[in-house]
């Protein structure tokens, strides 16, 4: 063999390697196009004007334009969990999951790129965790206990950084087409000013010193910004996530939901713990048990005129009636891990994939 | 040619005249030679075994087997195990009663030897466990709750355990109308190391539990290989009643049609002789008996009568034609025929042996029993039968019935004979040619493999098949399975890189048609892993972090991996077994394999009945052709070595043929599937076949020879060998055509083309054979334009 042709293979068999590296990584291998992707597990679905679209394992992103009727499989470079979607108008939407990944389309749904991923996401953490570090060893009076925590943060972000991609995702809000929120386990929070373009770890200014998950984000109906997380957290901003405020519970458990129904906000806990916010007669916000008559936890829910639907663990279905929640039609067997509405049909994800239930009457695929 | 063939044939021809010399000199000392060897046979067949093992049915040698061989004992927990199901008739599952009845079958079974008491489950085993998390952690404990008294409010914790436990459609029916107990079998007993003796297992399933806990209210339904086997074991043996009918109905055809007592009852006894040789002769070389193999003694027996008809026949058309003596008729016939006997009944013995090229033992079984068969044929019915016949003679009465056949000379066999003139010829070959295209047309839809659903040894009706129906629609898993063997380096069989491997693996098999789903290591990872973050489904996925996967594997039911950590099973439930199901999953892996696969991690196929049966199907898919061109090639050439003509090759194989494809053909009609039992019928049918044509076309020969037209020859050997031709192809097929009513499915499946394929080659050598001897023109029918 000539020595330029064994040089060659030497070049050929590195990349080769390098390639197949790469490729082997979930992160980076493109979702297998299924025969019926909307019976793969699926745990997010959001709408994106008419069209609805749903997100679960192995990077399958699913899109319906007939109500939940039929549905086609997009083009999703990625293979890991996916588990939560967002759309800001028709077109532009967002995707997070596991490893970090932060998913991106600009056609309704059809096609997505990568915009993060979780290597990328460790060194925003490092970059954030260092910054502030900085900055609180600066001011004038330091906090000790402040600083040892970050401290703490910093040896942690810096040893992911040999380690794995990220922890995963576990839910995402746009308030408009250029910020958005991403949150995930272990206290990972996300922002973006620019779409998507760029992200910034933020996670170290959160009242989470014990870097709790953090479940879910939304926002409610006065503009304020809600982080609900693991053993009791509830945290809220009232400037666009710029700073956040930790909120007593009575309740210890994690939490995983909300419902913001006419008469207040509900927040949804482990095994069926259901907390109703409202105001005393002295003007004080308190939280109230309810009993949802479940032992199920609740994973979301969506509000078809004045009625709420909720879903959850076990297939449980409930339906918001005044005060109460009656379970709403025959419970199913598979659990449900998000809900949309199209019509007068609920189309639920969750194991086993979609189902379509129609909430005038009778339940159908 | 003839130089090679007189060369090849000397054997025989010598061995004629030597046999000759013998048989008829000693006669006395070879009786008492036979008699005595009659009864060391008859001893030796006595202790013949059943003999049903799991690994015959299995091609060895296929990579599927091999490489299941090689995990065998990693695999034990889901190799072998039955299933018993305990259903109430009306009501459900949640009655004291009911319980009752269930939790004594689970201690019925669970001290039946052979049982795995350890991995045995129900609801009422403390290893099948209900978990809940709540905000303390997890919380668990036993379905069956420790206070217990059958009571409403007891009853109604194990509803809720159930439900909790997530057994519905496991353990527990989908309905609540039955419940299950998983039985895991030992194939050795790990105290005794004695094998696990099916018929005695199944037999005890039967009394200590059917036969038992049956009643009014509750039904037990049993399924698994362990069952199957012993059902077939039963199965196999009710066959031997047929033997008896068709030794009557054959009894009677026969003296019908020789109209003598001695030339029914020797040929007969020789038969008779023949099956016992050979059933002793296989005890001897440490055969068994399987359910293949339980039906060469018919093949044997039919295929001796058959030629001690024609001994028969020929002494006493010579002691009605030429008045000969008992002795010299007994010569004479032996002279005539011997060589075509031998000949014949050599062809059939290695058109058996061409089934050696399956390599599935119990073929090859088969084809060693055939084989012997065979071989004794020649020494009770080709020289014990003209021995015997030499002493007592055909009597008055045959001898005087044949002198009436022979004087009225008319005969429907005229008929016949019409095929050996051009214009019969010239009908009978475009009618064969139309039929053959129709065959090839309709043989298009011939499948490899098991095509019905359950068992498919047993017929779709048997209890085995009810049972199995009952668990498959009331419960979720499928009893088709199909189970890929991922290999790793020690320890790393719950690397985050395996698992993450295999989990695309499992998502790349939902898009593959047949499959229902399939379970791993894996879904133990990540469901745990969801369980431990508070059964949050956004967690349902393998964690990088390896102490993540470490802790949630810390209990990990038995089968899904070794204990060295090396293997990694994944088992696959399939819709159905078809050879389409079966091929489409193993492409299928096949592709995943070549562009996933590393040096150290690798899918190896294919443990399960349903990769058993894919590396079956692959077997015989091949075997199939390459043993149709063995057999052929092997008769073809025995013809050639006889006759020294290619055209007669022609006629005699032409008809052969012409059976073989609407042969395949009425098996795509049936839906009966190319399989291991079906397989050597074109062997055995092929083999058995070329007799006729060997028969017919050897007497006919010697008609062109005296100088007789061709259609006068024809005439001649229709009204001497016609007659016992017909005769013959009637004894082989009743012999097994009663095959038909076996309670096992594929011995009916033989039954019905073995019938078919002698009746159609019987047709075939009466009618197409002379047609294609008068339209090519072999050299001695030049001889009728002459005429």
């Amino acid at each position: 063999m000539s020595n330029i042709t064994f040089s060659y293979s030497v070049i050929f068999g590195c990349l080769l390697t390098l390639s197949q590296w790469i490729w082997a990584d979930r992160l980076f291998q493109p979702a297998i196009e299924q025969a019926a992707p909307e019976r793969s597990l699926l745990l997010a679905i959001s709408r994106a004007g008419d069209r609805l679209v749903a997100a679960g394992e192995q990077g399958v992103i699913i899109y319906s334009d007939d109500e939940a009727l039929t549905w086609q499989q997009a083009r999703v470079p990625s293979s890991t969990l996916l588990t939560a979607v967002h759309f800001f108008g028709k077109q532009t939407g967002w995707a997070v999951g596991h490893d970090g990944v932060v998913l991106h389309t600009q056609d309704g749904g059809q096609s997505w790129v990568m915009q993060l991923d979780g290597a990328k996401v460790n060194q925003l953490r490092v970059d954030a965790v260092t910054a502030e570090l900085q900055y609180q060893r600066s001011l004038e009076t330091v906090d000790p206990e402040r600083l040892e925590n970050l401290g703490y943060q910093l040896d942690d972000a810096k040893a992911a950084l040999d380690g794995v991609p990220s922890t995963p995702l576990l839910d995402l809000f746009f308030v408009d087409a250029q910020t958005g929120y991403a949150v995930g386990a272990y206290g990972l929070f996300l922002v973006t000013h620019d779409g998507g373009q760029h992200w910034r770890y933020k996670g170290q200014i959160l009242p989470n010193p014990d870097s709790l998950h953090l479940n879910r984000i939304i926002k409610t109906k006065q503009g304020r910004l809600l982080i609900l997380g693991e053993a009791g957290l509830l945290m809220q901003s009232e400037d666009k996530g710029e700073n956040w405020q930790a909120i007593d519970l009575p309740y210890q458990g994690s939490f995983f939901s909300t419902v913001e129904a006419d008469d207040g906000l509900y927040l949804m806990g482990l095994r069926g713990t259901v907390l109703k916010r409202s105001v005393d007669n002295e003007g004080v916000t308190v939280w109230d048990y309810v009993d949802s008559g479940l032992t199920a936890t609740i994973n979301d829910s969506v509000i078809i005129g004045h009625h709420a639907y909720l879903v959850g663990q076990g297939g449980a279905l409930l339906k918001k009636q005044g005060d109460s929640f009656e379970p709403f039609l025959q419970r199913g067997l598979r659990s449900y891990s998000a809900v949309e509405s199209v019509g007068h049909y609920l189309v639920v994800v969750g194991e086993g994939g979609v189902s379509r239930i129609d909430v005038s009457g009778g339940a159908g695929k | 040619m003839k130089r090679l063939s007189s060369i090849l044939l000397w054997p025989i021809n010598t061995s004629e005249k030597l046999a000759e010399y013998f048989l008829f000199t000693y006669r006395k000392m070879l009786l008492i030679f036979f008699l005595l060897a009659t009864v060391f046979f008859t001893w030796q067949a006595s202790h013949i075994r059943p003999d049903a093992s799991f690994v015959k049915m299995i091609p060895a040698q296929h990579p599927f087997v091999e490489n299941y061989i090689r995990y065998k004992d990693d695999l034990a927990g889901l190799g072998n195990s039955i299933r018993v199901v305990v259903a109430a008739k009306d009501g459900d599952i949640f009655s004291a009663e009911f319980q009752s009845t269930l939790k004594q079958v689970t201690d019925e079974l669970f001290f039946i030897p052979g049982v795995d008491r350890s991995a045995l489950k129900s609801i009422w085993t403390p290893n099948v466990r209900w978990t809940e998390v709540t905000e303390d952690g997890f919380v668990g404990g036993p379905v069956i709750p420790a206070k217990y008294d059958g009571s409403k409010e007891s009853l109604e914790w194990v509803r809720t355990n159930i439900l909790r436990s997530g057994q519905v459609g496991i353990l527990v029916g989908n309905d609540f109308r039955s419940a299950m107990v998983q039985v895991p079998l030992f194939d050795k007993d790990p105290e005794t190391g004695e094998k696990l003796n099916y018929k005695a297992f199944s037999a005890l399933l039967e009394t200590l539990v059917r036969d038992k806990y049956s009643s009014d209210t509750v039904s037990i339904h049993i399924t698994g290989f362990a069952k199957i086997v012993g059902d077939l074991i039963d199965g196999a043996f009710e066959v031997a009643l047929f033997f008896a009918i068709a030794f009557v109905i054959t009894m009677v055809l026969l003296y019908l049609y020789s109209g003598s007592v001695m030339g029914t009852i020797i040929p007969l006894v020789c038969s008779l002789a023949a099956v016992i040789w050979q059933l002793g002769i296989l005890n001897l070389l440490g055969y068994g008996i399987d359910p293949y193999s339980m039906l060469v003694p018919f093949l044997v027996f039919a295929i001796a009568v058959s030629h001690g008809v024609q001994i028969v026949n020929t002494i006493t058309l010579e002691s009605a034609i030429n008045g000969a003596e008992k002795l010299p008729a007994a010569k004479h016939a032996f002279k005539t025929i011997y060589i075509p006997g031998l000949t014949a009944l050599i062809s059939d013995g290695i058109g058996f042996i061409t089934l050696m090229v399956i390599e599935i033992q119990v073929i090859q079984d088969l084809a060693v029993a055939a084989s012997i068969g065979v071989a004794v044929i020649i020494l009770t019915n080709l020289m014990l039968l003209p021995l015997l016949m030499s002493y007592v003679g055909v009597g008055r009465n045959a001898i005087a019935k044949a002198k009436r056949g022979i004087e009225k000379k008319n005969s429907h066999w005229h008929l016949l004979s019409v095929f050996a003139t051009k214009k019969g010829a010239i009908v009978a070959v475009l009618v064969a040619i139309g039929l053959a295209v129709l065959g090839l047309y309709g043989s298009k839809g011939l499948q490899i493999g098991d095509l019905d659903v359950g068992a498919p040894e047993l017929r779709a009706d048997s209890r085995y098949n009810i049972d199995n129906h009952f668990i498959t629609s009331n419960y979720s898993t499928s009893s088709d399975v199909f189970v890929v063997m991922v290999s790793t380096p020690e320890e790393h069989c719950s690397r985050y890189e395996t698992l993450a491997l295999v989990d695309r693996f499992q998502f790349y098999l939902r898009n593959v048609s047949g499959v229902q789903s399939s379970i791993s290591l894996v879904d133990v990872s990540e469901r745990v892993t969801a369980g431990l973050n508070e059964g949050s489904l956004k967690w349902r996925s393998v964690i990088r972090n390896q102490y993540v996967i470490n802790a949630s594997l810390s209990y990990v039911p038995a089968g899904l991996m070794n204990s060295s950590c090396s293997l990694l099973p994944v088992i696959i439930f399939l819709d159905d077994h078809k050879a389409e199901t079966l091929k489409a999953v193993t492409v299928a892996v096949d592709r995943f394999a070549a562009e996933y696969e590393t040096d150290e991690i690798t899918f190896n196929m294919a443990a399960g009945k349903a990769g058993f049966e894919a590396a079956t199907n692959e077997v015989i898919e091949m075997a199939q052709y390459e043993m149709l061109i063995w057999v052929y090639s092997v008769v073809s050439f025995l013809c050639l070595l006889t006759f020294r003509s290619l055209r007669t090759v022609v006629c005699i194989i032409a008809p052969l043929v012409l059976t073989s494809i609407l042969c395949q053909a009425l098996m795509a009609k049936l839906g009966i599937g190319v399989k291991v039992a079906t397989l050597p019928v074109i062997a055995l049918g092929v083999g058995i076949g070329v007799d006729y044509g060997i028969y017919i076309y050897s007497k006919m020969q010697t008609y062109l020879q005296q100088g007789h037209s061709l259609p006068a020859a024809y005439l001649e050997t229709l009204q001497s060998t016609g007659k016992s031709v017909a005769f013959t192809g009637l004894t082989l097929a009743i012999g097994v055509i009663l095959w038909t009513l076996s309670p096992i499915k594929f011995q009916a499946d033989m039954g019905v083309l073995l019938t078919f394929m002698f009746i159609w080659n019987m047709l075939g050598a009466l009618i197409l054979l002379p047609a294609i001897a008068c339209l090519l023109h072999p050299k001695e029918a030049v001889i009728e334009t002459a005429d």
